[in-house]
């Protein structure tokens, strides 16, 4: 069973083709990572496979169900600078609850565990302490981690990430791919990570999708140059 | 006191608690969504559903709720046809509404007294039928917002993150403008379509300088809201003020007062600091 199966797509902003031939599939346990160089359509390729654009040509299928045959979950971090709503009145842990909001918590209220979600989800970001500050007040490098944290606490099936890492050192990277990791070896997650960090992150993928530059077109479109990476981490 | 024992103080009194229950709850998702704006047009295209009734002889209260969800329908059409610049709509339909009165009301001259009414509103000639709708409101809305509090929350902080949850985005929005259409419709003829607006936004936005957490920030505008609203109308009896301006102008105080105490403690914790 696939995750996400994308045929044939392509793009277009009105005329001008952006993506095209694109075609990948990704299964439950799958750690994945999409490369490109700046400008090369990863975002407008995400938002296609989310359903929030819609493909000139071609198709994307996302499974109704995970590999238990209950009903998938997606937990979607956009790029950061451009999309968080820093001046929402809530306090950090609001927001970190929200995310258990689709496990079907939309009218229920929030039971022992999904407070060890939340609980767990703000431990492994570093944020627990911050939990009631506003998140106005936060930095940019910690809105990234609630932001990330919020995803966690959804214990999704499928992780869809826009540039997570940006703003993180080094040491709090590693920590990010691992846990990641473990979730996909461990918990039959799958993940699909847009990244300028390529050569970090290739040790813990199972599959690399690089988006190039189509010679052939009159636009600035990209394809795929999919090479499968090393499906053990190399440590 | 004898204010009590009027019943149209004892209505303009239910009304105005009604309305402070009301008025942060839509107030709030409106500042969140940036359609702070959105009750002024709508209030303005309300004129036109007035003038409408007016002139077909209707209740202008039933012409007016059918062209405001017809209007909310097609701001939401307007907002994504221009999605990065969703303000367009307001500024399209504002105009569009007033001029739609004014020209239903040049061709009839006796209406422009009446629709004065509700150009200004009068929270004390409020009608026990206007009372009933507004009961009616108020349940509707208290119990949307505790059954949708949270998948509203999910969706005013990112619509594309709550499209991948699977909320109905779209339906959601055009819900919640119809939702906010009706509410003006009801309560424009109480506080006035000049300021309507003021009384749905204010209240939230003085709340959103005083609470860290969402909850708080509802139940704070809801107390601002009462002080405005309660405080305004007895100030109005008092002074013979118009009650609908009274009520905003003492919201406006709060804002003020707001304001220049969170300077004043930003300013004592610095000097606190400089001298630690």
């Amino acid at each position: 069973m696939h995750y996400i199966q994308v045929n044939d797509l392509s793009f277009h902003y009105g005329e001008e083709a952006v993506l095209d031939d694109i075609s990948f599939c990704i299964d439950p346990g799958e750690f994945v990572m999409l490369t490109g160089e700046n400008g090369a359509a990863k975002t407008t390729l995400l938002r296609n496979v989310l359903g929030l654009l819609t493909p000139t040509t071609g198709h994307v299928t996302i499974s109704d169900k995970n590999y238990k045959g209950k009903k998938i979950s997606i937990g979607y971090v956009p790029q950061q600078v451009a999309a968080f709503n820093a001046g929402f009145p809530t306090t950090v842990l609001e927001l970190v609850q929200s995310g258990r909001y689709p496990k079907g918590r939309w009218f229920k209220r929030l039971d022992e565990r999904d407070h060890e979600h939340v609980q767990r989800a703000l431990k492994s970001v570093g944020m627990w302490e911050s939990r009631h500050k506003k998140i106005g007040e936060l930095s940019g490098g910690q809105k990234q981690r609630i932001s990330l944290a919020r995803v966690f606490a959804t214990d999704p099936d499928l992780f869809i990430l826009d540039e997570p890492t940006t703003g993180m050192d080094e040491e709090s990277r590693q920590k990010f791919y691992t846990l990641l990791k473990h979730n996909t070896e461990v918990h039959h997650k799958a993940v699909l990570m847009v990244t300028h960090e390529s050569y970090e992150l290739r040790p813990y993928a199972d599959k690399h999708i690089h988006l190039v530059r189509k010679e052939d077109s009159p636009w600035r479109c990209f394809s795929m140059d999919l090479c499968n990476a090393p499906s053990k981490r190399q440590s | 006191m004898e204010m009590f024992f009027y019943g149209f103080m004892q209505r303009a009194i239910q009304a105005s608690v009604l309305i402070s229950l009301v008025a942060p709850i839509l107030g709030l998702f409106l500042i969140l969504r940036r359609q702070s704006l959105l009750a002024d047009t709508l209030s303005h295209v309300s004129l036109t559903g007035v003038a409408l009734g007016m002139m077909l002889n209707v209740n202008p209260t039933w012409t007016n709720l059918l062209v405001v969800i017809l209007i909310s329908l097609l701001l939401e059409w307007i907002r994504n046809v221009y999605h990065s610049y969703s303000e367009i709509s307001i500024a399209v339909l504002m105009s569009g509404g007033m001029a739609f009165a004014l020209f239903i009301m040049g061709m009839n001259d006796s209406m422009t007294a009446d629709l004065n009414t509700f150009l200004f509103g009068s929270i004390v000639t409020i009608s026990p039928l206007q009372v009933k709708f507004l009961y009616v409101l108020t349940i509707g809305i208290v119990l949307c917002y505790i059954i949708f509090k949270r998948p509203m929350y999910v969706l005013t902080f990112d619509e594309e993150t709550a499209h991948t949850t699977g909320l109905p985005v779209r339906l959601m929005s055009i819900l919640f403008n119809i939702i906010t259409g009706i509410t003006i419709a009801i309560i424009m003829p109480i506080v006035g379509s000049l300021l309507v607006s003021a009384i749905l936004i204010l209240p939230a936005a003085i709340a959103m300088r005083l609470s860290k957490s969402f909850n708080g920030v509802i139940l704070f505008a809801m107390g601002i809201a009462l002080i405005g609203m309660l405080g305004g109308l007895y100030i109005s009896y008092d002074l013979g003020t118009p009650s609908g301006a009274t009520i905003v102008l003492l919201l406006l105080s709060v804002f003020a007062i707001v304001l220049i105490g969170e300077k004043i403690n930003q300013f004592l914790i610095e000097h606190n600091r400089a001298n630690d």
